[in-house]
Formats: structure tokens, sequence, C-alpha cells
């Protein structure tokens, strides 16, 4: 099936899911059963196609450069006065493992709604595929104004998704997360009106292409400079607004948690898994290749907020009662790791960063799913109410301990990896540093970031003794006064016990991410180098802007470094004496 | 000025409507016409029919006190387009008030209605033709007149009354005050026609300097709070939420949509007056570079309260049409925003004659885009406005309690709170979807048609001056901070719209949403809905006329006008 170009393929990709969508809303009038069936087929369906064409992008012809776009379409949309928008699609290094996550954790979101959703299934499993959708074309996006689209049109199933199947604060929860997310995006919106404006004005060209625009503003820098207004720091201030908030970084995280704790579990696994990631991939897309001055310059605080977060996110879960709202806080923690790494503007950071943004794709999705189960089978999801869960459900335990070792970095799975590239390299950032004074505020971040790593595996862990192991509990019953005696409700507690454990459809949401939890860990070259030379492109220049403003000497790192080539040499950065 | 056969030629389609409105208004009362809105529909079909298509890019036809050109042709289109709709909404609206309970619903869509609306129509659409001060007046006045006697017929119980009265009294003022200007306006220019005070506004008399320093800011203020008050901007805007509360939907959706449409062209033509027609080369003298000052300092701050003012006050609604009324408020701010962006980009293309030789100086005509981004806005705004008031119309009235069971039902209720729309998701979903597309729409929620509109906007407010440095106090600075606030103003809105949307699809209810209302009502729904879908989807065919429409309105050079300069342009196109 090699007639089929990698375009087509893309456009196949992204359109399965409204097809799919539309075919559910057919199946209505069947039941619950035919629409679930039809929605976790067009998942199925739509992530094979989503895995091919990774594995077309993987093998593509070595004549191709590691950094030119792949399957791209391109068809104008409206190309009118000053508007050259386009309906421009494509793949690269940044934007190919997100894409390929989006499709997995979308079907983890159909089936871990298989019997959680019983209420309106037409519109839950429309809006699911819907969001699919938007969520694939969010990283496809090669024109500025159709990514902006996706970005904004990923609040709208996941507004309704929260609002209508959501837990008892469900509409507040939508609100708020839709008008906060609203509010920085518009900034953004603004931002990058202003990119297409400054590239127009100083090439005299109109383009909305966000590889054209990449390049046209590394020739011709925004004024970074009061004569200039100072123009750079505006347009990434903005731009953080949206992203930032989107991520979320700490002071702007406070729509997450009631988001979380009030989405169905099938919304919780698409918002934690894929849409937190989509503010990364923006500093990753535009903040650091646009605005490289600005970025640099705006790294330490960044750095500060990233190490703030982690701590802030850690010391919040340890106290935390509500076991999917821990999750949540910790979500916060890791995304700081992100942000470190990010603006360490190390190479081996960002590239652990980059790997981490799918790290923690993979661990919160499998883990709020599973928060999710518990809370189908226990009716709460209180840690005091829970207990010793593994004695009744083993292969339940087994997986969320899988998760829980992933998201705390145990080494040979995947969260190790990341965790360790992002703390190596700002390592390196810090040692790079300490030649000219010995206290510099690099190397406190950096410890600081080691001590959250501590911090996560104790909040982590002990909801894990707590929840899993100890005596065994039997939570309140929410229908426990049924009025058939003692007997019955025995009975029905036994019932619950004897069908604890995974059922099909929860082994098969959970598997594929555990295989690429145990994957990544083992063979993590395999999904870094695809992605390293686009990394190194996109930060490239933030990187020598940051060395500049640090009068650093300049470091040549190879595209692509491997872990072990550049971990041997952690103790010697190339630029300590 | 010379009115001749040719000038009734090209009014052909404002005189269909006016015979339509006589057909009803005479057929009601010797031959006993019924429906009314059937005449209003073939009546404004046969004006389509006239109207024909757009003029060509540059060409203007200017024939006694009329001007048919891009503008005032895109004008007409949105007037009988969105009559045509508002017919529907209208001729579907059997509204009855809480307070006259009783048998049966209220006649819809009477003669006396159907003719008013007519004559409403027709003389918005001669105040975008009017090139001249008499008769913009007399087209304002058939916008009023026609309202006053809407709001009396449609519902007569108190606060039905005191709607009327307060639109009644506020009107007479603002007309007043915009009479007032147009006297100052003559004043300076010693005619009654636009062009003549054009050229006298731009020429460099020393005499006339001196005068308009005192004059110019009086007329211009004068002329924006006539504007304001039938775009319901601040200050004049304080009426809307107790009138809307005070009518029917089909009436609301009528104030909400069609006198803003005559307040930006009365915007666009006081604009005008400073900007040189095509093709005249040279500078504009001091007293149109006042002129242009004052008009976009003015804009531009009234459009910075009225969106806040009105966003802020509609988050604190309940009842749905007041809510609806602080929402048009609010839209009224970002339509500001263009008119001012319009007038600082002409200022700026004063100061900086047009040559052609840069790319920058290319791209910075093609961008005065303050005027387009305005049209289109409002074109997006009317097809969402209508929509939502056309899904209120249909959806009708309320029973306090649902009772699907025989037996005497209770009273019905109108439709006031946005908690009587709970669960219309699953008793009428395929108004709920409509209702929260069109809601989303104004929201500015890509890729809706609300969306186009603020990104024109903010575009265009981005790009004022843009070749100069964002320093404190500096024209671009402040255009950058009205675009912030724009989209700022957007994420509050979007709490409200999201507050109906929330009722209409996360809460549920004992109440049941009658779907009373007429069909016709229901078939407006519906038209925006497909309207709203075609934009989306073809965002260029709003763009194409508007864009065009707005350059006519500001005398700015396009593709078709001069071969270099479409070169230049095209050469920007095309990459």
């Amino acid at each position: 099936m090699n007639g089929l170009s990698p375009a087509n393929h893309l456009l196949l990709v992204i359109l399965m899911p409204l097809v799919g969508a539309v075919v559910a809303w057919l199946m209505g009038s069947r039941g619950q059963q035919a629409v679930r069936q039809s929605a976790a087929f067009t998942a199925v369906a739509t992530l094979v196609a989503a895995g091919w064409l990774v594995i077309r992008f993987l093998t593509r012809p070595a004549g191709l450069s590691a950094l030119e776009p792949f399957a791209v379409i391109e068809v104008p949309w409206l190309v009118e006065g000053m508007f050259d928008i386009r309906l421009s699609l494509g793949l690269d290094g940044l934007s190919i493992w997100l894409f390929g996550l989006s499709a997995l954790l979308s079907l983890t979101a159909v089936l871990v709604s298989w019997d959680a959703i019983k209420e309106k299934p037409v519109g839950f499993y429309g809006l699911l595929l819907l969001l699919e959708a938007a969520m694939l074309g969010v990283f496809a996006a090669r024109d500025i104004i159709l990514f902006y689209v996706f970005f904004e049109f990923t609040l709208v199933p996941l507004f309704f998704l929260i609002g209508i199947w959501g837990h008892d604060e469900r509409r507040k929860a939508a609100v708020k997360f839709f008008v906060y997310t609203l509010a920085g995006s518009v900034l953004s919106f603004l931002g990058l009106l202003a990119i297409v404006l400054w590239h127009a004005s100083q090439t005299g060209t109109i383009t909305f292409d966000i590889a054209g625009l990449t390049a046209g503003l590394q020739a011709h820098p925004l004024p970074m400079t009061a004569a200039g207004g100072w123009l750079q720091w505006l347009v990434f201030l903005a731009l953080f607004a949206g992203f930032a908030v989107k991520v979320p970084i700490v002071p702007f995280h406070t729509w997450l948690p009631l988001a979380h704790v009030e989405a169905p579990t099938g919304g919780s696994v698409d918002l934690a898994g894929v849409l937190l990631k989509i503010g990364i991939y923006g500093f990753l897309r535009f903040s650091l290749p646009m605005l490289p001055e600005a970025s640099a310059a705006a790294a330490p605080w960044l750095v500060g907020l990233g190490v703030f977060g982690i701590l802030y996110g850690a010391l919040v879960a340890l106290v935390q009662t509500d076991l999917k709202r821990l999750i949540a806080y910790s979500s916060v923690s890791h995304m700081g790791y992100i942000v470190l790494g990010l603006f360490a503007l190390e190479p081996l950071a960002l590239e652990g960063a980059n790997l981490q943004l799918i790290n923690h794709g993979l661990s919160s999705a499998g883990l709020f799913a599973l928060v999710g189960m518990i809370y189908e089978r226990f009716h709460t999801r209180s840690i005091a109410n829970l207990g010793g869960i593994a004695a009744k459900a083993p292969w339940l335990t087994v997986l969320f301990m899988l998760f829980t070792f992933s998201s705390i970095g145990l080494p040979g799975l995947n969260g190790f990896v990341g965790e360790f590239m992002i703390l190596a390299g700002s390592f390196q950032r810090a040692w790079a540093g300490v030649a000219e004074s010995f206290f510099q505020p690099y190397l406190f971040m950096a410890v600081s970031a080691v001590v959250g790593v501590v911090l996560g595996a104790w909040y982590m862990l002990w909801a894990v003794e707590r929840v899993f192991f100890g005596p065994s509990r039997e939570p309140p019953r929410s229908h426990s006064t049924d009025g058939h005696g003692s007997h019955a409700h025995h009975h029905g507690a036994h019932d619950d016990v004897d069908r604890c454990d995974l059922r099909w459809h929860e082994a098969a949401a959970l598997l594929p991410l555990a295989v690429f939890v145990v994957w990544i860990g083992i063979m993590p070259q395999a999904f870094l180098s695809p992605a390293a030379p686009a990394i190194e492109q996109s930060a490239r220049a933030a990187r020598e802007a940051f060395a500049d403003r640090m009068n650093l000497p300049p470091q040549d790192h190879a595209a692509g470094s491997s872990i072990a080539a550049t971990a041997s040499s952690l103790p010697y950065s190339p630029s300590s004496p | 000025m010379t009115t001749s056969l040719e000038t009734f030629k090209l009014l052909a389609p404002e005189i269909a409507l006016v015979v339509a409105a006589l057909v009803a208004l005479l057929g009601a009362a010797f031959a006993g016409l019924r429906s009314g809105w059937l005449v209003a529909l073939i009546g404004i079909a046969a004006a389509m029919g006239l109207a024909g298509g757009l003029p060509a890019a540059g060409t203007s036809i200017i024939s006694g006190p009329i001007t048919i050109d891009g503008f005032s042709g895109y004008i007409r289109w949105t007037v009988l387009v969105a009559g045509g709709i508002l017919a529907l909404v209208q001729g579907g609206d059997l509204f009855r008030s809480a307070v006259v309970r009783g048998s049966g619903l209220s006649r819809g869509g009477t003669c006396e209605e159907a003719g008013t609306f007519l004559i409403l129509l027709a003389g918005l659409s001669l105040v975008g033709i009017a090139n001249d001060l008499v008769l913009l007046f007399i087209g304002l006045e058939l916008i009023s007149v026609p309202t006053y006697i809407l709001l009396a017929l449609k519902r007569t119980d108190a606060r039905g009354q005191e709607a009327s009265l307060k639109y009644f009294f506020l009107s007479l003022v603002a007309s007043a005050v915009f009479l007032y200007a147009a006297t100052c306006f003559y004043g300076l220019g010693g005619s009654t026609s636009l062009a003549a005070i054009g050229d006298a506004l731009r020429s460099s008399d020393p005499r006339l300097t001196g005068m308009a320093v005192v004059l110019l800011p009086v007329a211009v203020g004068m002329a924006m709070a006539g504007a304001a008050f039938r775009m319901a901007a601040v200050p004049m805007h304080f009426y809307a939420p107790d009138v809307y509360e005070g009518t029917s939907p089909g009436n609301a959706a009528v104030l909400s949509t069609l006198p803003k449409v005559a307040g930006i062209v009365v915007l666009a033509r006081v604009l005008g007056l400073a900007i040189q027609p095509l093709g005249i080369a040279g500078e504009i003298g001091p007293a149109a570079q006042i002129h242009l000052s004052f008009l976009w300092h003015l804009a531009a701050i009234l459009a910075a309260i009225t969106m806040t003012v009105g966003n802020v006050m509609a988050l604190v609604q309940t009842n749905l049409r007041r809510l609806l009324a602080c929402s048009s408020i609010a839209h009224a701010g970002y339509l500001l925003v263009g008119i001012a962006v319009a007038a600082a980009a002409a200022a700026t293309r004063a100061e900086r004659p047009f040559d052609g030789a840069a790319a920058a100086d290319t791209m910075w005509t093609i961008g005065l885009g303050g005027m387009s981004a305005t049209l289109l806005y409002i074109a997006t705004y009317v097809v969402a406005t209508a929509g939502v008031f056309a899904a209120l119309a249909y959806l009708g009235h309320v029973w306090p309690e649902w009772s699907s069971g025989s037996g005497p039902r209770p009273p019905r209720e109108e439709i006031t709170d946005v908690d009587d729309l709970n669960g219309l998701s699953s008793t009428n979903p395929v108004a709920a979807f409509s209702l929260a597309l069109f809601l989303l729409s104004l929201a500015g929620i890509p890729p809706l048609p609300g969306f186009w509109g603020k990104l024109t906007l903010a575009t265009a407010a981005l790009e004022v001056d843009w070749t100069s440095p964002v320093t404190f106090g500096s024209r671009r600075a402040w255009f950058v901070a009205l675009a912030i606030i724009l989209v700022l103003n957007a994420a509050i809105a979007a709490a409200y719209y999201l507050r109906i949307i929330a009722a209409m699809y996360f809460r549920s209810t004992k109440k049941g949403v009658q779907a009373d209302g007429g069909l016709a009502a229901g078939v407006g729904m519906l038209v925006c809905l497909v309207l709203v879908l075609m934009i989306t989807v073809q965002p260029k065919r709003l763009f194409t006329p508007a864009m065009r429409a707005g350059a006519a309105a500001s005398n700015v050079l396009t593709a078709a006008d001069e071969p270099a300069a479409a070169d230049e342009a095209r050469l920007v196109h095309s990459d």
C-alpha cells in the first residue's frame, strides 16, 4: 500500500476520527454497545494508521534530510488581502512522537470509558473523537493560524466532556478550565500575529508558514532594545501567557487540579497525556526558535519557575487526601522538570525534556486511567477510604506500580531516562558557570530539582502503600442503604471483589502504555534520535543567544548526542577548566 | 447635485422595499391582507434581485445624493440578508408577555409590523448609499421611527411601554445630537454634500483651520454620540438592557443588529471626510488632520471602555435578554476598534504619502484594514446574533413544570432567565446545538465566523503605524494596548457565553421549553446556522467583499485601481 502518499496518509489519519465521530452518531439509535464499539474501532484504526505513518517517517528514504518536513499538504484556505492562511499539514522530528502519542492515548481514553460512561454515549464518544482530531491537527499544523485554530479547538470538546460527564463540581471546573486557558491563549494569538507582521515588515512578504517565519525571524530578529520598543520581549510574554497556562507553569496552574478531579477518566487521560504537552510544544516550536534572545534572557527565570513548580507540586501532592488530585499535582511537578529541561538550554536536557513529554504522557495517562478504574470499583478516590487493593486486584496493582515507578524515575523504565537527561543537562549548565562564581543559581536549581525527585518518590510510594497495601478497607458504599439487609450488602461486596481485577478493555487500554514504558526505558536511543536534529535546530539560536548573554565560551555539541557520550563527559563539562 | 431618472434606477431596491411596505400596510387596512411577513420576504427578495452583484472594485457611481460603490453595495447586501433573516424571526416571534395570559398566542407577523420593518430596511439601505447629510439624516430617521412603532406594537404591558418610551426619548436626543453635528459640518463645508465638506476640510485654508480647531471636535464628538446610541456604545449604551428586556426576542434581534450597521456607516462617512478621494494626490490640510486625530483618539477610548463595560455588565446578568444586550454593547466596542484603526491608519497615511517604493510601504497601504475589519466583523456579528434571537423566538415560552400527561397545563411563561434554557440539549437538541454554535461564534472561538472577525480586527490594530517602534504613548502603543484589551475582553466574554451553553448542556430541568414560536423563526435559525457554517469553512466568501468595501470606504488603492499599485500588491498576495 505504498501507493498512498505520505501526505494523503496524514490527511487520512486526521480525518478518520472525524468520520468516526459521525459513525458513532449514526450508531446512536443502536445503543451504548454499538456506539462504544464503533468508537473503539475508529480509535484502533486511527492508531494503526498513525503508527504506520510514524514508521514511514522513521524509515523514510535516506535522501531526505533529517530536518525536512514529512507528508506535507498545503491547500489555500483564506488568501485575501493581507491574509495567506493555508490548510498546511506536515510532520517533523518535533511533532512526530506527540502525534503518535495523541493517537495512542485516544484509544486509551475510549477504552477506559467503556463502562464508566452510560449516559449519552453518542455525545461522549463523538466529542472524544473530535478531541482526537484536534490533537492530531495541532501537532501536524504547519500554518501559524491553523495551529492556533486547532490549539483553541481542543478546548471545546474537553469543555463539554468535563461539563457533562464530570463529577460534582463539573460545571465550575469546565468553565474555569475554558476561560483560564482562553485568556492565556488569546494573548498568544496576538503574539503570533505580531510575528507574522514583523516578518512581513522586514522581508516584504506575507507568510503564515511556521517554517518560513522561523527562518525569517532568525534572519531579522525582533528588536530587544528600548529603541525597538522591546518588541521581542512583548511577543515572548504574549506567547508565554498562552503556553504557560497550558503547561501549566506554576503560578498559572490553578485550573488544572480542578479540571482533572472533575473530568471523566477519558478526559483526564487526554488532558494529562496530550493537552498539557501542547504548551511545551509551543515553546519548542515558536518561542525558542523565533524569539531566541528573549528566550535566553527569560531562561533563568523560567528555570526558577520550573524548579519551584517541581517542589511546589510535590509538596502539595504530599498532603493530598484524594488520589486523583494527588496525581494531578504530580503532573504539575513533572511538568516542572520539563520546563527546567527546556530552559536549561543544554542539548542533553532539551532532548530529555522532549522525551519526558512522551514519558509523562504515558505514565500520567496510565495513572489517571487506573484511578478511574479504582473509582469505578470502590466509588471513592479518598486515600483514607482505600486500602489493601493489592489482594483484590493484583494485576491492577502491578500496572499501577509500573506507572508509579515510571513516574518516579526508576532506572530501567522510561521516566528514569528523561529525568536523568534533564538533571544531567541542568548540572552541565550549572558547571558551565562555576568558573565564574562559586555560588550560582543554576547549581542551586539543579540540586533542588534532585530534591524534587526524592519528594516525588515519597508521595507516590506513600500513596501506593496506603491504597494498595495495608489492611483491606471497605469503602463506604454509595448504595449501601438499599434496604435488603446485611446479607445482600455482603453479597454485593463479594461480587465486587470477584470482578475486581482488570477487565479485558481495561487491560487493552493500559498494556500498550506499559509496553512503551518499558520499551523507552530499555531502548531510549530509538526514541531520542529521530527527534534530536529537530530539537537541536529549534533550540540552537536560543542556546547561542544564552551563551552570548552569559559570556560563555561557545559550546560545540554534536547534534543528536547520545546519552552515553554526553553523560560520560558529565563531571568534566567542556567549559570547566 | 442633480436628481435624475438615473438616480431612481439606482434606488430600485429601496423603492421595492417601500412598495412592499405600502402593499403590506394598505393591504391590511383595505383588503384584509393577513400574511404580512410573506409580503416582507417577497419584497426583500425583489430588492435582492434588483440590487444585483457588488459593483467592481474602484468603481463608484455618483448620482444626485447617492453613491453606489463597493462600500454601499456591501451595506446594502448586509441589510438585505439580515433583513431576510430578521423578517423570518419577526414572523415567527409569537411572543406573549407573562402578564397578559390567556388562550392562544399573539398573532405572529401582522402586516403593520411587516410594513414598518420594511421601511426600516429601506432607511438603513439609504443610509448606506447617501452621500449627502440631508439624505443621511432622513435615512437615520427612517430607521428610528419604524423602530418606535415596532417596539410599541409588540408588547403592550407596562414593561413594554417603559422600553418603547425609553427608546423613543433617547433616540430623539441622539437624533438631535447628530443633527447638531451635521450643522457643524455644514458650517465648515458650506454644503450638505459630503464630498464638498470633505474637500473643504482637507484644504489648507487658514480661516477654516482656525474654525476647525474649535468646531471639529464638537462635530466629531456629536456625530460619535449619535452613532454610539445606535451602536449601543458607551456613553449611550445604558438603554440597551432595559429595552431588550422589555420587548420581544424578535424586536431585540432587530435592535441589536440593524442600528449597529447604521452607526458604522455614520462613522465611516465622518471618517471619509478627511481622506483624499481616489486618484488625488497631495497632503491633507491641518483641519483634516485634527479631524482624524480626534476621531481615532475618541473611538479608541470609547472602544476600550465599551468593550470592558459591556462584558463586565454581562458577567453578572441572569436575565437572558439583558445578558445579550450587554453582549451587544461589548460587540459595539469591538466594532469601534475597527473605526479607530481606520482613522489612525488614515492619519498615518496622511503623514507618509504612499509612493509604493518600499516593500513596507506597499504592505502598509494594503494593511489599511480597519474599515474592512469592521465590515467583516459586523457581518459575522449580525449572523450570529440574529441566530441567537431566532432560536429564542422559536423556543418561545416555557412551562414552569414539565408535564407530558394530559390534564390542564400550567400557564406558559416567557423565557426570561438563563436558567429557563436548562436542559435544552435534551428537550430540543437542534436548537441547543445552533445556539451553542452562535454563542461560540460570538465568543470568537476558531474557526467560527466570530474568530475571523476578531482575527481581522486584531491584525488591523497591530499593524497601525507598524514601521515605528512600540514606545510609550506612541500611536502604535495605543493600538497594541487596544488589541490586548480586545482579546482579553474576548476571554471575559467567553465566561458568560459559556454560562448559557452550560445551562443548556450541563443542567437538567423540570421546566419544559415549549418551542411554540412560529416555524418561520426556526427557519431563520437554520438559515443563520447554514451561514455560520459556510463562513467557517469558506471565510473567503465574506473576506473578499468586506475587503473591497473597506477599501472603497477608506479610499485605499486596491489591486484593480492602479496597475502599478496592483503589481506591488499582487507581489504581496502571491508569496
